[in-house]
């Protein structure tokens, strides 16, 4: 898979602090990528860098494998932090102004507006002011414009902020939607159940530095951190006997089922065999799994600084 | 290109359909004509009873000779006294009384004017000129010369001076230089009046664009230069919309009232004269041919068509200068506070070529003058003054390529500040730093 973005070793500093140090990103054509971290940890200003907005002091973009250009920027659609429309103008009229500086023409852009009004439920905005607008509406609003030229690469900065678990909901499935459709699509979040459910590769961020890129799936069973979750009929007293090889941190018997579940540490993966078949011996064991961490777990442990590889 | 259009026209049209300014562009010319007039209507209602002057003569020659008229009537007083009269002039109401020594022709400080109430100039003024004017009279009458008054109309004399261009190309037009270089001084301080009102229009958006954050979105869209071309051009047209409609509303009022202004004498001379009569004759029979021939070149409408042409060339130019200067000014502050200081150094340029454009009356073609008119900052306003004065077709070619490639190079250079102004977090920019940007 060839890559959209390649940001190589990527410093920027301001005046009071550094914010990025020594970043690099590679971000895969076609995939959905997250870039998690902290508020301050240098997020916007490496979408600022991939976009060309800011320029880094050290360090290199690549757009298709090429050093980026002005010309890569109409390719790219851009949905800001914050958000900023003119405030006296009409939304619809405001929309087609902006679809149009993306270069659609006038006839292009009202047939792809009135679509995406009438897809989000927003057709009766049109005639609105945007200074009428609330703070999830104008989002909805942007989100549009900055879809509508049917970019290839797509970044939305917290594009979730602002938005009730609705209109939430239906931006992911729009994302989701635009990935299926060719689209790349980078986003900045703090919502971490949105990035288990639309990423595909993650980039963590913390004081302005990269300290976790990879595939979503992979970044979680790789740290995993050995617990088990079990569910087993039989003696109590048997199974702490055989459970000598792991460290047992939760234990519940239910009465009317007879039936016990409990949560289990190994220490090493190479116990992990012979500690079930010991358990497996003592008692009827009936089920077993491993517990993935969730990547808010990995993200807090991560930025804690306890996040063992 | 295009995006520039598409900017221009939000540009116009936000500012176009506020009432603000349909307001404002429609009561103007009505404003103005109320002003003008206003004069007018002050002296009709502001005029007073007419005064009652009493008047001691005991010259008995300047008495008689006083003229009353709507502001003061004199009534000649015979055989009375001064202490008496100033106690009876109080009971009377009167305004005041004016007591004539004896000796007024020898000694003209022997008059004294006493008011009941607090005096007026005006008054004075009036009683002072038609005394001088008596004793003058008297001073001359002791020479006892013959047809006295015949000599004295035949020693007045006005001189008007008919300037002709010496042009080696085309026929010698009549031009008089003053006419048109007051049409220069008009359009100078309008060109002024437009660029402070206007430039600021154009600083203060661009401010707000920052502040409303629209402007992240702009930049990951158009290129900065054909956002500031953009928004530069758009309120231009604004501004250019305003005058003309200002323009065509100021003549029609005027096409009712200048008719009705000018005497049917000298409307006739003026006609005649562009019919092609000569001027000299025209001068013989008293006619006043400056007034007659300044009229005639503001009539004259090719000649006066390709000088309108030229300056406003410079006016837009100069216009368009500046407003991308406010522009730079407001690309680099976040806050209009921090803005009017730095505005402060563009209006001095202003400022001392309206000093230059004030000597170009004396002499349009000092150094001084000409180097003013081809620097760009100074040159819209000096070449206003320079060129009904006519001068060679090379020196305004090369002035309006200079203000206009300047113009450009500014809108280049406020759009770099805008891009480079926008996020850099109060860290102020190295030499480094900027030439990185320049070349970004």
């Amino acid at each position: 898979m060839s890559n959209i973005i390649i940001a190589e070793h990527i410093t920027k500093r301001f005046t009071e602090h550094t914010a990025l140090d020594d970043v690099s990103v590679e971000i895969p054509t076609g995939s959905v990528y997250g870039l998690l971290g902290p508020n301050g940890a240098g997020k916007t200003t490496l979408i600022r860098v991939i976009n060309r907005i800011t320029i880094p002091d050290e360090g290199r973009v690549l757009f298709d494998g090429k050093p980026i250009t002005q010309q890569d920027i109409y390719r790219i659609g851009y949905l800001p932090e914050e958000r900023g429309l003119y405030k006296k103008m009409k939304v619809g009229e405001h929309a087609l102004f902006l679809a149009r500086l993306k270069g659609l023409s006038r006839h292009e852009a009202l047939v792809r507006l009135k679509e995406w009004f009438t897809r989000l439920g927003i057709e009766d905005w049109w005639d609105k002011r945007v200074e009428d607008l609330s703070k999830g509406m104008a989002q909805k609003v942007q989100f549009i414009v900055t879809v509508l030229h049917e970019p290839r690469l797509l970044i939305f900065d917290e594009p979730f902020s602002g938005f009730d678990p609705i209109n939430a909901e239906l931006l992911k499935t729009e994302i989701l939607r635009l990935r299926d459709k060719g689209a790349t699509v980078i986003f900045s979040t703090h919502n971490m159940s949105s990035v288990e459910e639309i990423c595909d590769h993650i980039t963590l961020i913390n004081k302005s530095k990269n300290i976790l890129s990879g595939r979503v799936d992979e970044i979680r069973h790789s740290h995993g951190n050995n617990i088990f979750s079990i569910q087993f009929r039989g003696n109590e007293s048997e199974f702490r006997q055989s459970a000598t090889m792991a460290e047992i941190m939760e234990y519940n018997h239910d009465q009317i089922t007879g039936l016990t579940t409990a949560k289990i540490h190994i220490e090493s993966n190479d116990n992990v065999r012979s500690a079930i078949s010991a358990i497996n011996n003592a008692v009827e064991l009936r089920s077993f799994t491993e517990i993935i961490p969730s990547m808010n777990d990995i993200f807090i442990r991560a930025v804690n600084g306890t996040l063992t590889e | 290109m295009r995006n520039i259009g598409l900017i221009i026209m939000r540009e116009f049209k936000e500012r176009v359909y506020k009432k603000s300014f349909i307001i404002t562009t429609l009561l103007m010319p009505l404003l103005l004509a109320l002003v003008s007039v206003a004069p007018t209507l002050i002296m009709i209602f502001a005029k007073g009873e007419t005064k009652q002057i009493s008047v001691i003569d005991n010259s008995g020659i300047v008495a008689d000779k006083l003229e009353s008229n709507e502001e003061v009537s004199f009534i000649t007083l015979v055989n009375a006294d001064l202490q008496q009269e100033l106690k009876s002039s109080l009971e009377k109401d009167e305004f005041g009384v004016l007591y004539i020594g004896e000796d007024i022709v020898t000694n003209p400080n022997n008059i004294q004017l006493y008011t009941n109430t607090s005096s007026s100039m005006l008054i004075e003024d009036n009683i002072a000129d038609q005394v001088e004017q008596i004793i003058k009279n008297e001073r001359l009458k002791e020479y006892n010369l013959e047809n006295l008054q015949q000599i004295l109309d035949k020693v007045e004399v006005d001189i008007s001076l008919s300037t002709f261009r010496n042009g080696d190309d085309e026929q010698s037009t009549a031009s008089s230089s003053a006419a048109s270089s007051i049409v220069g001084i008009i359009l100078g301080f309008v060109l002024y009046f437009f660029l402070v009102i206007y430039g600021s229009i154009v600083m203060q958006s661009i401010i707000e664009e920052k502040n409303s954050r629209i402007l992240e979105v702009l930049v990951s869209t158009v290129r900065p230069f054909d956002m500031m071309m953009g928004k530069i051009l758009g309120v231009a047209a604004v501004a250019a919309t305003q005058i003309i409609v200002w323009g065509l509303l100021i003549v029609t009022m005027s096409a009712f009232v200048i008719p009705a202004l000018i005497p049917d004498d000298i409307m006739a001379s003026v006609e005649a004269l562009q019919a092609g009569a000569d001027v000299t004759a025209m001068a013989a029979s008293g006619v006043d041919t400056g007034m007659v021939t300044a009229m005639a070149s503001i009539m004259d409408t090719g000649y006066i068509a390709q000088i309108i042409g030229l300056l406003l060339l410079f006016m837009v130019g100069g216009f368009l200068l500046y407003a991308a200067m406010y522009a730079a000014v407001g690309a680099s502050v976040d806050e209009a506070q921090d803005a009017q200081q730095l505005t402060t150094p563009i209006t001095i340029p202003i400022i001392f070529a309206f000093i230059i454009l004030t000597m170009v009356m004396n002499d349009p073609n000092s150094p001084l003058i000409v180097w003013c008119s081809m620097i760009p900052f100074t040159s819209p306003i000096v070449m206003m003054g320079r060129i009904p004065s006519g001068i060679p077709t090379w020196e305004i070619v090369l002035s309006l390529v200079l203000l206009y490639a300047t113009f450009v190079f500014m809108v280049w250079i406020a759009g770099k500040i805008y891009r480079v102004g926008i996020f850099m977090h109060g860290k102020k920019p190295s030499f480094k730093d900027l030439y990185r940007w320049l070349k970004y």
